[in-house]
C-alpha cells in the first residue's frame, strides 16, 4: 500500500458510506468505524520504518506549471497525528451509530465526518504547502457544515466559527505563498531546510506570526478561543472528534511542523508562551464558572490546548516531546469525556450539573468512564495523563536549558503559571465528576439554583453505546503503566519537529525530581480545592468582563453584512443615471486618452468598403430610426428584429456564412420570445419628457460618434493577422476540418466554447429561478380584441389552421435539416450552435401555430437537457487525455475514419470527439431556447407555497385556493405543486390605473 | 469605413434606448449594443478580406479571418440568452416594466424583503446571547436533540412551525 492509496481509500469511504447508509441508516457508523480501523491497521505497517527514522515520500504531479504537486510524506510527526485521526475517528463513528436516533437524518452527517477524516489525513500527510493549505481549509469547511446542520440555533455559531478559522486560513495562505516565493519550492520539507530562515530575520519573524495566527484560530487560542465553546451546539460526536481530538489539533500539528525553523526566534516563542499560558489559565477559570458539562469540557479543551501551545513555544526537545505525548494523552481522555457527555445527555436529557444528581448508582459505567478520563486529565498516577503532565512540567522546567532566552526567573514564572493552570484542571475535573454523579451543584451564591433531578430516574446506556467511550478511557488507564511503548514513535516525531536528535523515553516513576514534587503540590492543593469546592464556587467571579467575545464577533459579523448592504445600496435602484454614469465617464475617459495617444494609425487596406455596404447602411439606419422613435412595443421589437436581419445580411456579405445563419436564427427566436412576453406588458412605451428625449439624443449622437471614430481609426488598417493566416492554412492538416470557424469552436478553442455553454446553461437556470421565485405579471388583453368578437380572428383554433397545416408538413424537414447541419459542421456551414437554433426555430414555429399555450406545453424536463449538454461536453473533454503525452482537456480524438457520409473530404467523413462535443453544444443551446420559449410563453403556473405567501402578504385569504394537488411526473418543466382555483391571478396592485386591463371590468 | 459607420449608428441607437424608461427598451438597446460590438469584432479581423474562410473555398489570400467569426458566433448565442434573462426580469415582480416608478421598483420591493431578514441578527436566534455570557444563563443547550427524548416533537420538525411563529410574534411586538 502507498500513501496515495491510503488517502484515496479514506476518500472512497465517503461514497461507500453514503451508499451503505441507504440500507443501514444510523448503523453506517459501524461500517465507517470498521473502515477506519482497517485503514489505521494498514497504516501501522509503516510504523517500523518511521521509528527507524525513515520517511515515506510520494509524488504525483497536480499543477506542474507552478510546481504544485500531490506530495505526500509520512514521518514520525505525521504518523502520530494520522493514528489519532484514524483510530479516534473509528471510535467516534462507532459511537455515532447509537448516539443518533433511528429517525434522525444522518446521511449528511456521515458524509461530512468522513470527508473530514479525509481532509485531516491529507493535511498531516501533505508535503506540498499548497496541498497543506487546501486540506487545512477543507477541515474548516467540514467543521462549518457539521456545526451548521445541528438545528435552528446552529447557523450563528457555525458562521462565527467559520469567520474566525477562515481568517486564520488566510494567514496560513499568506505565509505559505511568501515561503514559496522566498524558497522557490512548494515542497514543505525542502522549504524548511532552506537557508533563508537563518538569513532573513524579518521574513522569519513575519512568517512566524502568520503561522502562529493560523494555528491560534484553529486551536482556539486566546484571543480566538471563543469559537470553540460556541461550536458546542454541534452534537456530542462532532464535538468529541472535531473540537477535541482532531481539528483543533490541526493547529498544534502546524506549530510542531514549523517548529524546527522557529527555534530560538523570540517573537515565536513569546507569542506561543504568552498566549498559550493565558489560554490555559482563562480556560481553566471559565471551566470552573460553568454548569453545563459540555461547556466545561469545551473550556477544558481550550485550556489543554493552551498548555500544548505554551510548551511548543518553549521549543526545547524535552518540551516538544512532552507536547507530542500530551497530544496523544489528551486525544484519548478528551474524546472519551466528550462521548461521556453525549451519553449523559442522551440518558438524562440535561447537561446542567445543577440538575444532574446522583447518577453514580444508576449509571455506573459512565461513572467509571468519567472518573478514568478525569483522573487522566488531572494528571493523577498511574494514568497516562500523569505521565504526560509530568513531561509537560519537565518541558516547562527545561526552558532553563536555553539561558540565552530564559533566565531562571522566567523559567520559574512560566512553570508556576503552568502549575496554576494544572491546579485549575484538577479543580474542574473534580467539578465534573462530583457535579454529575453526586448531588453537588457547583452553584455559588450568585448563581440560580435549579431543581435537581430525582436520583434514580436515569438508566445506564446499552453496551454498544458506551463501549466506544470506555475504550479510550481504559486505554488511558493501561498505557500509564507502559508509557515506554511510545518511545520510538515520539523519538521519531520529536526529531521531525526539532533540529536535534534527542531521544525521549517515558516512564511512570523515575525517582524523586522537581517535576514530581510539583505534581505532588498540584495534587495536594487540587484536593484541597475540591474539598473546599463550595467556598471556591462563591469566590470565582461569574462575569469577568462586561462584554463577551462571542458578542464582539457577532457584532463584527453583523457589521460586515450591514456594510456590504450599504455598499450595495449605492446601486440598489432602477434609476438609469446611477448605473450609466460611471461606465459613461469611463468610456469618455478611454476615448479622450485614445485620441491623445493613438498617434499614427496607418493606411486602410484596399477593399475595406464595397458598394453593397451602403445599401445595408441605408436599411440599417431606417430600421434603427424606426426602433428608436416607435411608441408601440410590438413595432419597436419588430423593427429591432429588422435591424438584426440587416446585421445578419452584413455578416453574409463579410463571408461569414455561419455567423450570418446564427444571427438570422437568433433574431427570429428573439422576436418570437419578445412577442410572447409583450402580452404581459402595456402596449405603449412610457412617455418621457421632451427635454429628456433631447438629452438622450445628444448623448446618443456623442457616443455613436465616439464609437465611429474608434472603429474608423483603429480597424481595417493592417493586413490579415498571422492567426487568420495560420487557421486558413493549417486547419485541415491539424484537425482534418474544412470549416475553420466550426473547427475553432470545437477543436482549437473548445475550452472557451465549453465556458460559453456553461454561461448559456446558467442563464437558462437563472430564468427558471426567477420565474419560480417571483411572479410574472399576468397577460393583458388589448382593447382591440373586442372588435374581433364573432369573427374568425377571435377563434384561436380557426385562425391558426392554415399555418398549422404548413407546419405539419414542414416539421420533419426542419428537424432533418437540423441534424444535417449538426453532422456536417466540420466540413461545411453548420455545427452545434446553428443546428440547435434551427431546432429552436422548429419549437418556435410549433408555438406560433398552436391555438393556445397549454396545447404546446412541453412535457419533458428541458432543464435536464441543459445539464446533459454541459455534462456531455465535460465528459468528452476527458477523452482528450487519451492522446498520450500530447493529451489535454478537450483535445479532439479521432474515433472512426472514412465513414460513408455525404460530407467530408475525399478521405471520407471522419468522426472525432469534437462532433460529440458539438452534440453537447447542441443540447445546451436547445435547452436554453426551450426554457425561454416554454417559461416565458406560458401563462405562469404558480407554485402553491409561493402563491399562498403572496396572497397572505397582500392581505387575502388563502382559502381562495380550493385545492392544491401534486402533479408529480406529469409536468416536470414546472414546479410540481400547482394551485387549482377559480382561474386565480394575482390581484392588480391597488391604486393603479387599470389602463391595460380596462376591457375586463 | 462602412463598418465603422454601422458601428456608430448601432451605438447611438443603443445609447438612446438605454436612456429611456422601461425594461423592454433597455433590452432592445442591449441587443443593438451587442450588434455594434460584434461588427467591431469583425472590423478587427479586417473587412477587406471577405472570402468564405473554408479550406479550399476562397482564393488564396482572400479568406476572411475565422477567429472573430468564431467569437461572434458564440457571442450572438450568449447575447440571446442574456436577452431572455433580462426580458424575464421585465415581467416579474411588478406590473409593468417601468424602471422609474420608485414605489414599485423591484429594488425597493426586494430591498424591503431584505430588511426583514434583519431578524436573523437577533442575538436570541443566533445563540450569541446564550453562549459565553457567564454564570447561570450560560447553557447553550442545543434546541434540537439528536436522539429520542422528552423534546421528541421538536426534534422531528426543527424548523417547521416553531421558527416562523416566533418570527411573527416578534414582528407583532414591533
Amino acid at each position: 500500500m502507498t500513501l496515495m492509496v491510503l488517502l484515496f481509500l479514506t476518500l472512497l469511504l465517503v461514497p461507500a458510506a453514503a451508499a451503505v447508509h441507504k440500507f443501514l441508516g444510523r448503523d453506517t457508523g459501524w461500517f465507517a468505524a470498521a473502515g477506519l480501523t482497517v485503514l489505521g491497521g494498514l497504516s501501522l505497517i509503516w510504523l517500523p520504518e518511521v521509528i527507524a527514522g525513515q520517511t515515506i515520500d510520494e509524488y504525483l504531479p497536480w499543477i506542474p506549471t507552478v510546481d504544485v504537486g500531490i506530495r505526500l510524506r509520512l514521518d514520525g510527526l505525521g504518523m502520530v497525528f494520522l493514528m489519532l485521526v484514524l483510530f479516534i475517528g473509528a471510535l467516534v463513528m462507532a459511537y455515532s451509530a447509537r448516539y443518533f436516533s433511528v429517525k434522525k437524518k444522518t446521511s449528511d452527517y456521515y458524509i461530512w465526518m468522513l470527508l473530514f477524516v479525509f481532509a485531516m489525513s491529507g493535511m498531516v500527510l501533505a508535503d506540498d504547502m499548497i496541498l497543506l493549505f487546501v486540506f487545512w481549509e477543507f477541515t474548516t469547511l467540514c467543521s462549518f457544515f457539521l456545526i451548521n446542520r445541528s438545528g435552528d440555533r446552529a447557523p450563528g455559531p457555525a458562521q462565527r466559527t467559520l469567520l474566525i478559522t477562515m481568517a486564520g486560513g488566510l494567514g496560513l495562505l499568506t505565509a505559505v505563498l511568501w515561503i514559496i516565493v522566498r524558497t522557490e519550492t512548494t515542497s514543505l520539507s525542502e522549504a524548511l531546510q532552506h537557508q533563508v530562515w537563518a538569513e532573513d530575520a524579518v521574513f522569519t519573524g513575519v512568517v512566524a506570526v502568520l503561522i502562529a495566527f493560523a494555528a491560534f484560530t484553529k486551536s482556539a487560542q486566546f484571543p480566538f478561543h471563543l469559537w470553540l465553546p460556541d461550536a458546542m451546539v454541534a452534537p456530542a460526536p462532532v464535538s468529541a472528534y472535531l473540537h477535541a481530538a482532531a481539528m483543533v489539533k490541526a493547529g498544534i500539528y502546524l506549530l510542531l511542523r514549523f517548529s524546527p525553523v522557529f527555534e530560538g526566534v523570540p517573537v515565536w516563542q513569546t507569542l506561543l508562551i504568552v498566549c498559550g499560558l493565558i489560554t490555559a489559565l482563562i480556560g481553566a477559570l471559565f471551566a470552573l464558572q460553568r454548569h453545563d458539562i459540555k461547556e466545561i469540557m469545551a473550556y477544558s479543551t481550550v485550556s489543554q490546548l493552551g498548555f500544548l501551545v505554551a510548551i511548543i513555544g518553549i521549543g526545547t526537545p524535552t518540551a516538544i516531546a512532552a507536547a507530542t505525548i500530551h497530544v496523544i494523552a489528551h486525544a484519548l481522555f478528551k474524546s472519551s469525556l466528550f462521548m461521556m457527555v453525549g451519553l449523559i445527555e442522551h440518558q438524562t436529557h440535561t447537561r446542567d450539573i445543577r440538575e444532574l444528581n446522583g447518577l453514580r448508582g444508576t449509571m455506573p459505567v459512565s461513572f467509571i468512564i468519567t472518573v478514568l478520563g478525569c483522573l487522566s486529565m488531572a494528571g493523577i498516577p498511574p494514568l497516562f495523563g500523569f505521565v504526560s503532565k509530568e513531561n509537560l512540567l519537565k518541558g516547562f522546567l527545561s526552558a532553563a536549558e536555553d539561558p540565552a532566552l530564559f533566565g531562571p526567573g522566567l523559567t520559574w514564572t512560566i512553570t508556576v503559571l503552568g502549575v496554576l493552570a494544572a491546579l485549575g484542571t484538577f479543580a474542574y475535573c473534580g467539578r465534573i465528576v462530583l457535579g454529575v454523579f453526586t448531588s453537588y451543584t457547583g452553584a455559588g451564591r450568585r448563581d440560580d439554583a435549579k431543581e435537581p433531578m430525582a436520583p434514580m430516574s436515569a438508566r445506564e446506556a446499552p453496551l454498544a453505546f458506551y463501549a466506544p467511550a470506555l475504550l479510550p478511557a481504559a486505554a488511558g488507564a493501561v498505557l500509564g503503566f507502559v508509557p515506554f511503548l511510545f518511545d520510538g514513535l515520539i523519538t521519531a516525531s520529536t526529531q521531525a519537529s526539532t533540529t536535534s536528535d534527542y531521544e525521549p523515553y517515558f516512564y511512570l516513576y523515575g525517582g524523586l525530581s522537581t517535576d514530581l514534587m510539583l505534581s505532588v503540590i498540584i495534587i495536594g492543593v487540587g484536593l484541597a480545592a475540591v474539598l473546599g469546592r463550595t467556598r471556591l464556587d462563591s469566590l470565582i467571579p461569574r462575569k469577568v468582563l462586561p462584554w463577551t467575545g462571542v458578542g464582539v464577533v457577532e457584532q463584527m459579523r453583523i457589521g460586515s453584512i450591514a456594510f456590504g448592504r450599504r455598499v450595495g445600496d449605492i446601486t440598489r435602484t432602477d434609476v438609469h443615471a446611477v448605473h450609466l454614469t460611471a461606465p459613461g465617464i469611463f468610456l469618455v475617459g478611454i476615448f479622450v486618452a485614445g485620441v491623445l495617444n493613438v498617434g499614427e494609425v496607418g493606411e486602410f487596406t484596399a477593399g475595406h468598403t464595397r458598394m453593397t455596404d451602403w445599401v445595408l447602411i441605408g436599411l440599417l439606419a431606417l430600421f434603427l430610426l424606426g426602433t428608436v422613435i416607435s411608441q408601440s412595443r410590438t413595432a419597436a421589437v419588430v423593427l429591432a428584429g429588422g435591424a438584426g436581419f440587416v446585421v445578419g445580411a452584413w455578416y453574409f456579405a463579410l463571408g461569414a456564412v455561419d455567423v450570418g445563419m446564427t444571427q438570422l436564427l437568433v433574431e427570429i427566436l428573439t422576436v418570437v420570445v419578445l412577442v410572447l412576453v409583450l402580452r404581459k406588458l402595456p402596449r405603449k412605451f412610457h412617455q418621457v419628457s421632451r427635454s429628456r428625449t433631447a438629452v438622450s439624443a445628444v448623448f446618443a449622437v456623442a457616443f455613436g460618434l465616439a464609437a465611429f471614430v474608434a472603429a474608423y481609426a483603429l480597424t481595417n488598417r493592417r493586413g490579415q493577422s498571422p492567426a487568420a493566416q495560420w487557421y486558413l492554412e493549417e486547419t485541415y492538416e491539424t484537425v482534418g476540418a474544412l470549416n475553420t470557424v466550426n473547427s475553432i469552436l470545437v477543436d482549437f478553442r473548445a475550452l472557451d466554447t465549453f465556458g460559453e455553454l456553461t454561461v448559456l446553461g446558467v442563464a437558462g437556470f437563472a430564468i427558471l429561478a426567477v420565474l419560480n421565485s417571483a411572479f410574472s405579471t399576468s397577460d393583458s388583453h388589448p382593447a382591440e380584441s373586442k372588435v374581433w368578437i364573432g369573427t374568425p380572428l377571435d377563434n384561436a383554433a380557426d385562425n391558426t389552421q392554415a399555418m398549422r397545416s404548413v407546419f405539419n408538413w414542414m416539421a420533419p424537414f426542419i428537424v432533418l435539416l437540423s441534424v444535417v447541419l449538426l453532422l456536417r459542421g466540420h466540413y461545411d456551414s453548420g455545427g452545434g450552435f446553428i443546428s440547435a437554433l434551427v431546432l429552436g426555430g422548429f419549437f418556435a414555429l410549433r408555438y406560433l401555430v398552436a391555438p393556445s399555450d397549454s396545447a404546446v406545453k412541453l412535457r419533458f424536463d428541458y432543464a435536464l437537457i441543459i445539464v446533459g449538454g454541459i455534462a456531455i461536453g465535460a465528459v468528452v473533454g476527458l477523452a482528450g487525455f487519451l492522446d498520450g503525452a500530447e493529451g489535454s482537456y478537450l483535445r479532439p480524438i479521432v474515433i472512426w475514419e472514412g465513414l460513408p457520409l455525404p460530407w467530408g473530404t475525399e478521405a471520407g467523413f471522419t468522426l472525432t470527439t469534437a462532433l460529440i462535443f458539438d452534440v453537447g453544444i447542441y443540447l445546451a443551446v436547445i435547452g436554453a431556447v426551450l426554457v425561454a420559449l416554454d417559461r416565458l410563453g406560458q401563462a405562469q403556473r404558480y407554485p402553491a407555497e409561493l402563491l399562498k405567501a403572496h396572497m397572505k402578504s397582500q392581505g387575502q385569504r388563502t382559502s381562495q385556493i380550493e385545492r392544491i394537488e401534486m402533479h408529480a411526473g406529469e409536468d416536470p418543466g414546472d414546479v410540481p405543486l400547482e394551485a387549482e382555483g377559480e382561474g386565480w391571478h394575482p390581484e392588480p396592485y391597488a391604486g393603479r390605473p387599470k389602463t391595460s386591463r380596462g376591457d375586463e371590468s | 469605413m462602412s463598418i465603422a459607420i454601422a458601428v456608430g449608428l448601432l451605438t447611438a441607437a443603443a445609447v438612446y434606448l438605454f436612456m429611456q424608461r422601461g425594461m423592454v427598451r433597455i433590452v432592445l438597446g442591449f441587443i443593438m449594443a451587442s450588434h455594434a460590438a460584434n461588427l467591431l469584432l469583425f472590423a478587427a479581423g479586417n473587412t477587406a478580406f471577405r472570402g468564405v474562410p473554408y479550406i479550399g473555398t476562397s482564393d488564396y489570400g482572400d479568406g476572411g479571418d475565422p477567429l472573430p467569426q468564431a467569437f461572434v458566433l458564440t457571442a450572438i448565442v450568449i447575447a440571446f440568452s442574456i436577452t431572455m434573462f433580462m426580458i424575464t426580469l421585465a415581467i416579474t415582480t411588478t406590473h409593468d416594466d417601468d424602471t422609474e416608478n420608485d414605489e414599485e421598483s423591484p429594488a425597493k420591493v426586494l430591498g424591503a424583503a431584505d430588511a426583514d431578514a434583519d431578524s436573523m441578527f437577533d442575538p436570541l436566534v443566533t445563540g450569541a446571547m446564550a453562549a459565553g455570557t457567564g454564570g447561570a444563563h450560560a447553557s447553550p443547550l442545543s434546541p434540537v436533540h439528536d436522539f429520542e427524548g422528552r423534546d421528541d416533537d421538536s426534534a422531528e420538525a426543527p424548523n417547521a412551525d416553531e421558527g416562523t411563529g416566533e418570527h411573527q410574534s416578534r414582528k407583532d411586538v414591533r
